[in-house]
């Protein structure tokens, strides 16, 4: 356990609070990505649906994707959990942390969506209303799905950044991993030694993420990657137009 | 096996390269014309920054003395508490004068010259609150710095079923206690006197008093020719009545004359 100097062996005691620590962080890394991710997904289907004649309609959602791209999260958290007692809301670290990730989150996906909705061309969905697909068949099948597929790797990039930003929550009092490990060290003074351990838990969860996100990346999309596309077509016996 | 090999070296690259500027005596610094002093960031009112963005307070006064007889200048770089120690071992400062209270188990890895301030810990909560001893706090939510004696003398004290929450430093706990977040603290009486300067019209009081810390400048371990230096410095500041100066301008008392020398 005692590895170039440094002592591991006085860290075991504190498996419990770790284990428990590294399971407020997935928690929050998993609601993170189910609310942020739903959240940048409605705002960016609102502003590519609402109709342009009525700008107002959007600014909602530009004035609330720019305050949260421009300031902290670290502000964004003390707001949340010191400021808004001022006005009678109350919440708990773990809510705090919940809504604070999932605002920032939104805000970021929001803008990730809107490049996959920009990138498909008006042609396509023009092509679509002609051949007699509804508004919201275009939007499922011409827009939707293509764009995600298109920015599923940048998307994925930004749940992991998410996930690592969880580490602020411990500045509003939530013993996630960065949490413990402040505390761990406070009473070890085991710096390098604890930050070198949690770092390993870091990886951990940003591999599990990316491995299981990759998945379900394919299997959602699976139809518009170009390989796959060549071979289920081989199968079907028809060509593959492109 | 080459890979595992690689990481050893850089790792041990690392290790080596926290340990270099480690030994350290007076005439180093006085060779090297500068004392890098660590203070603690948010910690009013013995480091603060002010509004034209420098440090002040008491540890800054203290600090600029002690480079006053050092014949060098003073260079303060404000750490959060719990990256005080961290940069007095990784050479990033000289000396933490730092509102460090001497622990036997913060003295296994540095050394303390005897008190330069102090302070009493305290148990803070709204007028409203009836509090009157540890038992009280049971079923609360009490706030409190992470890393610090106030926080190991809640914990060792609080009864069961008390909710501790732990924050950066002293400021965030007592703002969250302001904010509704917690029901009660354990901040230093200075905490609660710089926070009563900045809202004047906050319901807090103190409810009782746990103990009186005394804080000393911390130096490396091997820095026994530094520390008996600022020892003497210490000594002759108390007796001269330089410190009670410094003392009164910035907690409105003079420092006891009981307190403890080492």
């Amino acid at each position: 356990m005692d590895f170039l100097g440094l002592h591991f062996r006085p860290l075991i005691g504190y498996a419990p609070v770790l284990l428990r620590g590294l399971g407020l962080t997935s928690l929050l890394a998993v609601t993170g990505v189910l609310l942020g991710g739903g959240l940048g997904l409605s705002f960016a289907i609102w502003r590519f649906m609402a109709p342009k004649r009525y700008p107002w309609l959007t600014w909602p959602v530009t004035v609330y994707v720019e305050a949260i791209r421009n300031t902290p999260l670290l502000v964004q958290l003390y707001i949340i959990f010191l400021g808004l007692p001022s006005v009678g809301i109350r919440l708990s670290p773990l809510l705090a942390s919940v809504i604070g990730m999932t605002i920032n989150l939104g805000a970021y996906s929001t803008e990730i969506f809107r490049a996959g909705f920009e990138s498909i061309k008006k042609q396509q969905i023009e092509a679509g209303l002609s051949l007699g697909l509804t508004r919201l068949q275009v939007m499922r099948h011409i827009v939707l799905v293509p764009a995600v597929a298109k920015v599923w790797p940048s998307l994925m990039g930004q749940f992991i950044l998410m996930m690592l930003g969880t580490s602020i929550c411990s500045f509003i009092s939530l013993e996630e991993i960065s949490g413990t490990a402040y505390n761990i060290q406070s009473e070890t003074f085991l710096n390098f030694e604890v930050y070198l351990l949690i770092g390993v838990l870091y990886l951990l969860i940003t591999m599990i993420m990316k491995t299981s996100l990759s998945a379900l990346g394919n299997s959602m999309f699976s139809r518009l990657l170009p390989a796959r596309a060549v071979k289920a077509a081989a199968r079907a016996g028809t060509g593959v137009i492109e | 096996m080459k890979l595992a090999r690689l990481f050893a070296s850089a790792l041990l690259l690392v290790i080596a390269a926290t340990t270099i500027s480690m030994a350290q005596t007076v005439d180093d610094l006085i060779a090297k014309g500068v004392i890098r002093i660590g203070v603690n960031s948010a910690a009013p009112p013995f480091s603060i920054v002010n509004t034209s963005g420098n440090v002040e307070g008491y540890d800054v006064d203290v600090g600029n003395v002690i480079a006053n007889y050092l014949g060098v200048k003073a260079e303060f770089t404000a750490y959060a508490t719990a990256a005080r120690i961290p940069a007095l071992e990784s050479g990033k400062a000289d000396i933490i004068i730092g509102t460090l209270t001497p622990t036997p188990e913060r003295a296994r890895v540095v050394m303390f010259t005897m008190p330069y301030v102090t302070f009493t810990t305290n148990v803070v909560a709204p007028a409203g609150t009836k509090i009157t001893s540890w038992d009280d706090l049971k079923g609360k939510t009490v706030s409190v710095a992470r890393g610090t004696p106030q926080e190991t003398a809640l914990v060792a004290a609080a009864p069961a079923g008390t909710n501790i929450a732990r924050f950066d430093d002293d400021s965030i706990a007592i703002q969250a206690l302001a904010s509704g977040q917690a029901d009660a603290t354990v901040v230093p009486n200075t905490i609660l006197a710089e926070f009563k300067k900045s809202r004047p019209n906050t319901d807090l009081e103190l409810k009782f008093e746990i103990a009186r810390q005394y804080m000393s400048i911390a130096t490396r371990r091997d820095a026994f020719d530094l520390r008996q230096w600022l020892n003497t410095v210490v000594s002759y500041m108390r007796v001269t009545g330089q410190l009670d100066e410094i003392s009164i301008k910035w907690t409105g008392s003079p420092f006891p004359h009981d307190a403890p020398v080492f």
